[in-house]
């Protein structure tokens, strides 16, 4: 799986999207929550993208690349590794996976076609 | 946002005396129940799988060897690792019946392989 180099414009505006969904969507932050929302077939609560960075063990990201493929969902891997992805959810702690659920103005799902699977 | 935890999916049992048996889901509850509040489904798994057949056995030994022990189980949804196989049995009272006869059509083949690990 060869993913094209992120450049610098492309990685903010990634940036950029989650912050909106942050402020103006709903989320889960965590291992647990994203299969939670995977699982889930109620539209309200199930995930649309699934975020890891780049640092997550190997074993822990295929089994939800796995999990969002049985569910159709998309995955998008960050650009960074957990300590970024938190700092880019405008969190204190480190996040390794977070799935968004609903992206309220953002439209970080329409721009991340399929994700990078 | 596809719902796949559906009757006739091939799961793999994680914890509990049948971790690592391959089970299929009878029932869901997705909701869960007063007495589990959480998530989880009837699985139909096997318990002991059949034995491998060489042409050098008997009539006799090949119906011993092609015997498919079976268990019923409520599990919840975290305790399984879905997969992206289905087999078509929906029945939990007569799970061992039904097992042995899938088995012997040959159908689902990795069904009734056991899981190394």
């Amino acid at each position: 799986m060869v993913a094209a180099k992120k450049t610098k414009k492309t990685h903010e505006s990634i940036n950029n999207r989650l912050a909106l969904v942050m402020k103006s969507g709903k989320y889960t932050l965590g291992y647990k929550t994203v299969l939670k929302t995977l699982r889930n077939s109620k539209v309200v609560l199930s995930g649309k993208l699934v975020i890891i960075a780049n640092n997550c063990p190997p074993l822990r990201k295929s089994e939800i690349e796995y999990y969002a493929m049985l569910a159709k969902v998309g995955v998008h891997h960050y650009n960074g590794n957990n300590v970024d992805l938190g700092t880019a959810c405008g969190k204190y702690y480190r996040v390794c996976c977070l799935s968004i659920i609903d992206p309220g103005d953002s439209d970080i799902i329409k721009s991340m076609p399929g994700g990078d699977h | 946002m596809v719902k796949f935890l559906k009757p006739g999916k091939a799961v793999v049992v994680l914890q509990g005396r049948y971790a690592g048996r391959k089970a299929v889901i009878v029932r869901n509850f997705d909701d869960g129940t007063r007495d589990r509040p959480y998530g989880h489904c009837l699985v139909a798994g096997i318990k002991k799988y059949p034995a491998k057949v060489i042409k050098k056995d008997s009539a006799k030994k090949t119906a011993k060897k092609s015997r498919v022990k079976a268990f019923v189980k409520l599990v919840n949804y975290r305790h399984l690792m879905p997969t992206r196989y289905t087999l078509d049995v929906t029945a939990a009272k007569e799970a061992k019946k039904r097992l042995e006869e899938r088995f012997k059509t040959g159908k689902n083949r990795w069904f009734f392989t056991k899981l190394r690990f």
